[in-house]
């Protein structure tokens, strides 16, 4: 059975979050003062809004009070938002895609029942997983090929004391980290094995580090936090197989990270597509000039093509039996589609520029923004010479003893 | 061929390269980090350039200047944007217009407007002819509309001219103190046949600077707005015949420095950046590490620094030839070419330098910078409109040899 039909809810909740960015996110988020990278403050009411339209909520299990939505659900709202605001699309695709695996998968029933109600009640509440430190080495780079990977532990410890662990590291480039009630936090213990520890934001030793927007190359609320003997109770700790679990989770997220990237394209293509049938020169509409019209037809081709290979490694991973009986291959299908989207993305973003001349490049335009934006998409995560060679390792067939940081997909 | 630089040409290259490491490249970063557009301008590394010659070099020696060569001009300005991209257009925006004066004005143009321009450090000099709805229509007219093309409206009153319109992206606008405006003098016939060159002082009176445009790249050049309300030209200021102002016909003799020089200056300018990126991506292999084992060592980094000099290197013979051309009159479609391939060039090779730092961990602000200045090329050297120019003059050239 080979279908390519959304269901009509899939069809439902694009309309809605569609309309919902047309009427309220656009006219805030394209204000000129906004457009400048470093100028952006997060839309916090909206970010209240999206939330009380369940956007918060999205993954998270009908039965924990969620919409239940499945990863290819995830794409087609997170595209929608990012062509709106990409900042508000990674905070609410980062707390979504935690309340399904923590809330849905990881917790134990009491700490569930200690954390969920806070969470559906609390329109502000965000989650965070913090994992990269400072330094830490989690490139592929000259491991390619080679068992001798890189010591995959933390620097971040947790020791138990008594009836609580006491966790003490940093961890930098943390999504979500300023607006984040409840941290997820990768810890190694004294028995030198990789965990996953609950960090409330009250917690007596967590300090949070705003990021100043100057350095950070992430979409979304990124920063940083520090763990100083950081107490928190013995039931805080997931299980030692529900850290890679957890991995393993984060990685079925990398086709929402690409929607993200395609809604910025999206939105630049849009805009461009506009422009063209109204601005004249050469005493037509721009869009009747071959060198517009081929180049228009570049950005959408990328567009869609990268938006074909994203769904399908969305629907790859909502559907596992697909790749069992064969009807889809055995390949690296996110890791794919980032490749192929993320470049795809960018150059479209600098063609949709390019049709507006030298308003494109300019700061109060959003044409610059978008281009700046994919860029951050092609910068902010994995970056594309190990992707590429991550794939090249699994067509070859190559296996390495699995270590949480690589087994991300 | 002979690759070989003259004592002459290589003392301008090694000022302009100390001038440079010493003096723009530490306030680069500084000057493209300022928010307010009209306060990334510097006086002072203008001043302190202009001092060493870097303002006034292109215009004759006969007229009191340094009358350096094309090859000379074309070395100087990719030193400087290796220290900084848009102070190095800044200056090289003078020998624009330079090249200008020393072509098309005359001699009572010149002894009013050289000599100020020689004794001054800060004065600096533009052009106008970017209009908001006029620009690729100045560059390519469409036979089929001959009103298309810019609007600025200049009309005869007696021995004065009075112009009123607007002009948008206008170089050096905020700074400058010398212009060269296009405006329309016979509203009734096509851009090239009806328009009229103006020499403009910026204090002339109903002329005034609107907003400065706030660029992603190219932070330190200053492009404004341009509003003219009844300002009044005298008619000694005509540059030219009147309704002549075709820059892209000879009949009005050697063009060269006018506007070929504009396809070789962004060109060499690119090539200053992409040196820049080079250097920085090596240095980068050469000292991080991954593992104890420095970046160099890996062949894809390899790959991608091979990729990053030898377009570097490509783009450096072309610019050094057309700059060659230029000195020896050779017309031909070179420079729209090199121009148009220092776009690729030049916007390639730094985002490969991004990749490799970004790759490494290492989100370089000057790494992303050169990516922010790179793309002003696109809207300036490499847009289809100017690439079908160069393909259009070139058919000219080879029509012209047959």
């Amino acid at each position: 059975m080979y279908s390519l039909h959304l269901s009509p809810e899939q069809r439902d909740i694009r309309e809605t979050v569609r309309d919902f960015v047309a009427h309220q996110v656009k006219p805030a988020a394209l204000k000129s003062g906004r457009l400048e990278a470093r100028e952006r403050p997060l839309l916090i009411d909206l970010l209240d809004q999206a939330s009380q339209l369940g956007l918060r909520t999205l993954a998270l299990s009908e039965d924990a009070g969620g919409a239940g939505a499945d990863a290819l659900t995830c794409c087609i709202v997170c595209e929608e938002l990012a062509a709106g605001d990409p900042d508000m699309a990674a905070v609410l695709t980062q707390t979504w895609t935690l309340a399904h695996v923590l809330f849905d998968r990881l917790m134990a029933p009491g700490e569930r029942e200690r954390f969920l109600p806070a969470f559906l009640a609390d329109q502000r509440y965000h989650l965070a997983f913090a994992s990269d430190e400072p330094g830490r080495d989690v490139a592929l780079g000259i491991h390619y090929h080679r068992s001798d990977i890189a010591d995959a532990s933390f620097g971040t410890s947790a020791k138990r004391s008594g009836d609580s662990w006491i966790v003490t590291g940093s961890k930098t480039r943390v999504v979500n980290a300023p607006l984040a009630k409840l941290f997820a936090v990768a810890v190694t213990t004294p028995e030198n094995v990789t965990r996953t520890v609950l960090v409330p934001r009250d917690a007596p030793g967590l300090r949070v580090e705003t990021s100043d927007g100057s350095g950070a190359w992430q979409h979304g609320a990124p920063g940083g936090i520090t763990l100083q003997d950081c107490q928190v109770p013995a039931d805080h700790m997931l299980g030692p197989d529900e850290g890679a679990a957890l991995a393993f989770e984060l990685g079925r997220r990398m086709p929402q990270d690409l929607a993200l990237d395609l809604g910025i394209g999206r939105a630049a293509y849009e805009a461009a597509l506009d422009y063209a049938q109204l601005r004249v020169q050469g005493a037509r509409r721009i869009i009747e000039h071959q060198a517009i019209g081929a180049k228009l037809a570049d950005v959408a081709i990328r567009l869609q093509v990268a938006r074909t290979a994203i769904w399908q490694a969305a629907w790859a991973s909502d559907h596992p039996s697909a790749v069992e009986d064969g009807s889809l291959p055995d390949l690296p299908l996110a890791r794919m589609a980032k490749v192929f989207a993320s470049e795809a993305v960018y150059q479209a973003t600098k063609d949709a520029a390019e049709c507006f001349g030298a308003m494109g490049v300019m700061r109060d335009m959003p044409l610059q923004k978008y281009v700046h934006d994919a860029r951050i998409c092609l910068h902010s995560s994995e970056p594309n010479s190990d992707t590429r060679l991550r794939v090249a390792e699994a067509i070859a067939g190559y296996q390495r003893t699995a270590v949480p940081a690589l087994a991300a997909e | 061929m002979d690759f070989t630089l003259s004592n002459e040409q290589r003392a301008w290259q090694m000022t302009a390269r100390k001038f440079a490491e010493e003096e723009v490249r530490p306030i680069s970063l500084e000057r493209d980090a300022i928010c307010d557009p009209r306060e990334t301008f510097d006086w002072d590394i203008i001043k302190k350039g202009s001092k060493l010659g870097f303002r006034t070099m292109a215009v004759p020696k006969e007229w009191g200047g340094r009358g350096t060569d094309f090859v000379t001009q074309a070395l100087v300005m990719a030193e400087l944007a290796k220290g900084d991209s848009a102070i190095s257009k800044t200056f090289s925006q003078c020998w624009k217009w330079s090249h200008l004066i020393a072509a098309v004005c005359t001699d009572e143009q010149k002894r009013r407007f050289l000599a100020p321009f020689l004794e001054d450090h800060t004065f600096l000099l533009g052009k106008g002819i970017s209009e908001p709805g006029a620009g690729s229509d100045n560059r390519l007219p469409p036979p089929e509309d001959i009103k298309a093309g810019l609007k600025l409206r200049a009309e005869r009153k007696g021995d004065e001219w009075v112009l009123n319109g607007e002009k948008c992206f206008i170089a050096n606008a905020s700074v400058g103190k010398l212009f060269f405006i296009d405006a329309r003098t016979d509203p009734h016939a096509p851009l090239r046949q009806g328009t009229t060159m103006f020499l403009v002082p910026r204090d002339t009176p109903g002329l005034r600077i609107g907003k400065v445009f706030n660029k992603s790249g190219w932070r330190f050049y200053q492009n404004g707005e341009m509003i003219f309300e009844n300002a009044r030209v005298p008619h000694a200021n005509v540059v030219g015949p009147v309704n002549g102002s075709d820059m892209k016909a000879h009949e009005a003799g050697d063009r060269t420095g006018g506007d070929l020089f504009g396809d070789l200056e962004l060109a060499a300018n690119a090539l200053g950046v992409c040196e820049d990126a080079c250097a920085m991506a090596l240095r980068l292999a050469h000292t991080r590490k991954q593992g104890a084992r420095v970046l160099f060592e890996q062949q894809g980094v390899q790959l991608k620094l091979n990729r990053m000099h030898l377009l570097t290197e490509a783009l450096r013979s072309f610019v050094m030839r057309v700059a060659w051309e230029h000195d020896h009159k050779m017309h031909s479609a070179n420079p729209g070419l090199c121009m148009n391939f220092s776009t690729d060039v030049i916007q390639e090779v730094t985002e490969l330098n991004l990749e490799l730092h970004a790759a490494a961990g290492v989100m370089d602000v000057r790494a992303d910078k050169l990516v922010r200045d790179a793309i002003i090329w696109t809207h300036l050297a490499g847009d289809s409109v100017q690439r079908m120019k160069a393909t259009r003059r070139l058919a000219k050239e080879a029509q012209r040899l047959h």
